[in-house]
């Protein structure tokens, strides 16, 4: 990620449109099993997604058993208050953890761009702990700690639902904006900044003006990733969650147990169209930047 | 750089070249690294009565023996098998996808078929499995068409075993590996394939000398990034393992919530980070070790002429 250079930018659009396609006459066998392999491939991801969203108008009592067509689960979904709590922790917390992550991630990002060191290897060893470290150990390190925390050392914030989500769903989403925003900066020339410095502007003015500027489409991207993964975040809340405070994916990982009713389905759906929304911004984001899809599908790759 | 300019104010605050990063770091010491140390020293302890979580006071290492006691090292064996063979059908299912991708489909369809790569990759990763629970069930549409079309005797008897946890961490990994896969093809470009067909290399020759290798990093990258979550995974076990199915995961995870022993739990987290990185370390040896011969076969040492 830090071969990228100003070229790229210029040559993007050019690479993008592409040289004419070489008339091919015919396509060869294996050309069409490539194809036929990669359609089927894609049905495969598409095949659950789609299950779920036609099971949200199943009018029946079960999930799993198909009754009837009908918005019954659509009715329930707004009409159940634990459905509407779950759903307005997660908001809640996606939004808080997703700017921390932001401001954290977007200030390590910059450093490691433009001020990197011998510190820049431990730093980036640690990003890459964190992001390759199993969620589960992640969890079930965060437990004793935020208890700790909140009982023994007094810090009674947290005891306090959502102050442990939006810790927990921070950490994974600071990583993950801090390689975005480091390779968006690592791609630009540093020539404004130093021009800004040179027309008298104080360190941190050419911060605000120049550098934040420059990394906004890294810095947008970054929240909405950060905000999609605290949506999804499931094994951390499960761990990290008291009681009253219970986000969207933890309540259906209870609702396993007792019985999967089309409501779940129904919300899931709900929320995958913002999701959708969501990333679609993001693509549009980088792509009125200038990326290509291939610097988009890294950056959303998490780098 | 600004300290490099000539106009620079004379007295200037010296701040350390890491001071922008240093929330970010103190933040994720204090919340991961701090953590997991705690857990590591929990590891050495035990569970002290029926109500205590852990206690360290005496420290030893039988919490380790007991994680891997016969009881538990099934769990283990049984996740390393998950995690290989679904690693390995990850990278045959990408690596044929992400190639078409990258080098065979239209290159104005590019970015739509990696957005429709992407879109299941985030979409709630629970609300998917969820998806294939539905799919797999005995009563479900599915297994009555398999029914129908004659495939199968009976009703399809996959949920809650193995097999349906291979294809759910299959299919919730899989767009990890075709990703980077596709990134890395991506790089190759093809007027390298073009000068290997050029100087008389066949179709496969091209891929096997000059597109793979290239694209080696995009291998590595995706095999890491699908065996070490995969490793670890809860939730696919969860929904559609059930009892049988076990993977550590899940065996951390009841330490923690229903047996409440936090001794034992934190030891089967160590051993689970040790087991991942041991297992990418043999992996990365045995890759380097097969390597060796093929390189020194191909190598091609270019003479002088004179």
């Amino acid at each position: 990620m830090s071969t990228t250079t100003p070229s790229r930018q210029a040559a993007a659009p050019a690479t993008d449109l592409g040289p004419p396609p070489p008339t091919r006459p015919l396509r060869s066998w294996g050309d069409r099993l490539l194809r036929v392999w990669g359609l089927v491939v894609l049905v495969f991801l598409f095949a659950p997604i789609v299950v779920v969203v036609v099971y949200s108008f199943n009018d029946g009592r079960l999930l799993i058993a198909w009754d009837e067509f009908g918005l019954a689960p659509y009715r329930a979904m707004l009409e159940r208050p634990a459905i509407r709590s779950a759903v307005t922790v997660s908001l809640q917390v996606a939004v808080l953890s997703s700017l921390l992550a932001t401001f954290l991630g977007t200030m390590a990002g910059v450093a490691l761009a433009r001020r990197p060191g011998r510190w820049t290897y431990w730093f980036i060893g640690l990003l890459l702990l964190v992001s390759v470290t199993p969620e589960i150990v992640d969890a079930v390190s965060l437990l004793p700690w935020v208890v700790f925390l909140g009982s023994d050392a007094g810090l009674t914030a947290f005891n306090n639902g959502i102050v442990r989500l939006v810790v927990g769903h921070s950490l994974f989403s600071t990583a993950v904006v801090s390689y975005i925003v480091r390779a968006r900066l690592v791609g630009l020339d540093e020539s404004l900044e130093e021009a800004s410095g040179d027309l008298y502007a104080t360190p941190l003015r050419t911060f605000r003006r120049i550098t934040v500027p420059l990394a906004m489409p890294a810095v947008l991207a970054g929240y909405l990733l950060s905000f999609t993964l605290s949506l999804d975040n499931t094994i951390v809340s499960a761990f990290v969650q008291v009681s009253g405070s219970t986000p969207w994916p933890v309540y259906v990982l209870s609702a396993l147990r007792s019985g999967l009713r089309p409501e779940i389905a129904a919300t899931s759906t709900v929320m995958l169209v913002l999701t959708l929304a969501a990333l679609g911004l993001v693509a549009l984001v980088l792509r009125r930047s200038g990326d290509s899809a291939t610097d988009i599908a890294r950056t959303m790759g998490g780098g | 750089m600004p300290e490099a300019s000539p106009h620079a104010p004379a007295v200037r605050l010296r701040v350390p070249r890491f001071a922008l990063a240093l929330p970010a770091w103190a933040w994720l010491v204090s919340f991961f690294v701090v953590p997991i140390a705690t857990i590591v020293w929990f590891s050495f302890g035990y569970k002290p009565g029926l109500f205590g979580t852990h206690a360290n006071d005496v420290l030893s290492l039988d919490r380790y023996r007991e994680a891997l006691s016969p009881t538990f090292f099934t769990t283990f064996q049984n996740t390393l098998w998950v995690g290989l063979a679904g690693t390995g059908l990850c990278l045959l299912i990408g690596m044929p996808t992400a190639y078409w991708m990258a080098v065979k489909a239209p290159p104005n369809r590019r970015g739509l078929l990696v957005a429709l790569v992407m879109v299941p990759y985030w979409t709630n990763f629970l609300v998917r499995t969820i998806g294939w629970q539905v799919i797999l069930a005995p009563q479900g549409w599915f297994s009555e068409l398999l029914q129908a079309l004659h495939l199968t005797g009976g009703p399809l008897e996959i949920l809650y075993t193995r097999t349906a946890v291979l294809i759910g961490v299959v299919y919730n990994y899989l767009p990890l590996m075709i990703l980077p896969l596709f990134v890395a093809f991506d790089r190759v470009g093809g007027p390298l394939r073009e000068a290997s067909k050029d100087l008389g290399a066949g179709r496969w020759r091209t891929f096997t000398r000059v597109t793979l290798p290239l694209a080696r990093p995009g291998v590595i990258a995706g095999t890491v990034l699908v065996f070490i979550p995969l490793m670890g995974d809860y939730v696919t076990a969860t929904v559609l393992g059930g009892a049988r199915g076990n993977m550590v995961g899940q065996l951390v995870a009841s330490q923690f919530q229903t047996a409440q022993n936090w001794a034992l739990g934190s030891a089967m987290a160590v051993v689970l980070i040790l087991v991942i990185a041991a297992t990418v370390a043999v992996i990365a040896a045995l890759a380097w070790v097969v390597s060796v011969p093929i390189r020194a076969r191909h190598r091609l040492v270019l003479e002088e002429v004179a």
